[in-house]
């Protein structure tokens, strides 16, 4: 039904008129959008991480291609009879861990597909050796006792002797000089009796050309 | 993000899994579909009635809130509903809900305002037609049906809009939190308007003799409503 006319008047006038900030939003700075409430899935990986790096002395990357099924499980045997665990973490849990730790230097390797090994014990060599039976998977770098390797590094690091041995060497390479002091020390008396027994033989072979003199020579030596 | 070609490589990123949704507390009661409701009531009314359109015009005081179910349909200006259109939304309804996890219940009383018609190509006067149908009266704001059960706005929704769209008055289908944020933003409208002229403060005052050209009950109605329709738009 119409309208009078002082009705529409009044309805034009009554209008909503929606509130007018003095400085319109789209010129402030753009406000972030409040962070979606942290999955509690992905602070439990996030915690498995930081297990992992803090609890093993050996953390190595490794890149991932495809492996059939029973590769896997026979590879994983392998290493876990070496005591070396195969860990699978997804970069994006990874890459925030890491950026606030000490190990800043190994984001540029969680990219892509990628596998970690990490155990208790460095045995560089055996894992060498099974990831060379394995050629799916290639070692991109490694962590051992917080020092960054690269695959030569780790490589090097494998023909090292053993921790043993290597101590038994600086050992005895220490123990060299202080093994020398005693004949340091003696070295003086040393090299008068040989002089002594030089000039005792110089003067038995004199006497050799004349026997009738023994002697006084021999108490007195 | 794109590499140097211009590429992008799809990577799988960490599953959020999201809890399914909580239908403790509904209980879905014997008879889920809509009841069938008579063209006729069973005492048919003799006398025939005035018209009465004010059943139609202004805010609706009953059903206004939901009782059982989560979803409905609410309407959004005034009119009458006749029997054929309470056969489709029974039949839409029924054909398109699933009567083992959703129920239905009706909102609305069945048809008995009494509505004459005079038959066709006759000239005007010779007294008040014979009744030809019943009808009942929707107001603005009133629920017509209401849906509840195991079920998903999203899922329900889509036959509700299709039925509402049918009806002879505007309709939406709503869900509970829906209503409430139209009650919010209504009141919200109302308290950061910038307009210092409302239509409640013209009329209450008489400012201008405004009220020689508006209704009694534009005090009541406060210039949301005029007739059967309802000014959405308006504070």
């Amino acid at each position: 039904k119409a309208m009078h006319f002082q009705r529409q008047k009044l309805m034009a006038v009554t209008e909503y008129l929606p509130p007018r900030p003095a400085i319109p939003p789209r010129c402030l700075p753009r406000q972030e959008e409040t962070r979606q409430e942290e999955n509690g899935y992905a602070r439990l990986l996030r915690r498995q991480v930081e297990e992992a790096f803090r609890d093993n002395r050996m953390i190595a990357v490794c890149q991932y291609n495809y492996m059939p099924g029973e590769d896997v499980v026979m590879m994983r045997h392998y290493l876990r009879k070496h005591n070396i665990e195969v860990k699978f973490f997804l970069n994006e849990i990874v890459r925030p861990v890491l950026s606030q730790s000490k190990y800043k230097n190994l984001l540029p390797l969680f990219v892509g597909r990628n596998v970690l090994l990490v155990s208790r014990e460095t045995k560089a060599k055996e894992m060498l050796r099974v990831l060379k039976g394995v050629p799916q998977i290639n070692l991109l770098g490694a962590c051992i006792d917080d020092t960054i390797l690269s695959r030569k590094g780790v490589e090097y690091f494998a023909r090292l002797p053993p921790l043993e041995a290597a101590q038994g060497q600086t050992v005895g390479a220490l123990a060299l000089l202080p093994s020398q002091t005693s004949s340091l020390l003696q070295r003086g008396s040393v090299y008068l009796t040989a002089l002594l027994d030089q000039h005792i033989q110089r003067l038995r072979a004199a006497e050799t050309e004349s026997p009738a003199e023994p002697g006084p020579a021999q108490s007195s030596g | 993000p794109p590499g140097p070609g211009g590429l992008v490589i799809p990577r799988a990123g960490l599953k959020q899994y999201t809890q399914p949704p909580d239908y403790s507390g509904i209980i879905i009661p014997e008879r889920t579909k809509l009841k069938f409701v008579d063209k006729v009531p069973s005492v048919p009314k003799v006398r025939r009635e005035p018209r009465q359109l004010r059943d139609i015009r202004g805010p609706s005081q009953e059903a206004t809130d939901f009782t059982q179910g989560q979803y409905g349909i609410l309407a959004l200006g005034g009119g009458y509903l006749h029997w054929g259109h309470f056969e489709m939304i029974r039949l839409t309804i029924g054909r398109n809900m699933d009567p083992k996890t959703m129920f239905a219940i009706w909102r609305v009383p069945p048809p008995s305002k009494p509505v004459t018609r005079k038959s066709l190509g006759h000239r005007m006067g010779g007294g008040k037609g014979p009744i030809d149908h019943y009808v009942t009266a929707v107001k603005s704001g009133r629920l017509v049906v209401e849906i509840g059960g195991h079920c998903e706005f999203g899922e329900v929704e889509a036959f509700l809009t299709q039925v509402a769209k049918k009806l002879p008055f505007p309709a939406t289908a709503i869900s509970r939190d829906g209503l409430e944020q139209m009650r919010k933003e209504e009141e919200e409208k109302r308290l950061n308007n910038q307009n210092p002229w409302t239509f409640e403060r013209v009329v209450t005052g008489n400012m201008l003799g405004m009220r020689k050209y508006l209704s009694p009950y534009d005090l009541k109605l406060k210039g949301r409503y005029w007739g059967k329709f309802f000014l959405k738009h308006r504070v």
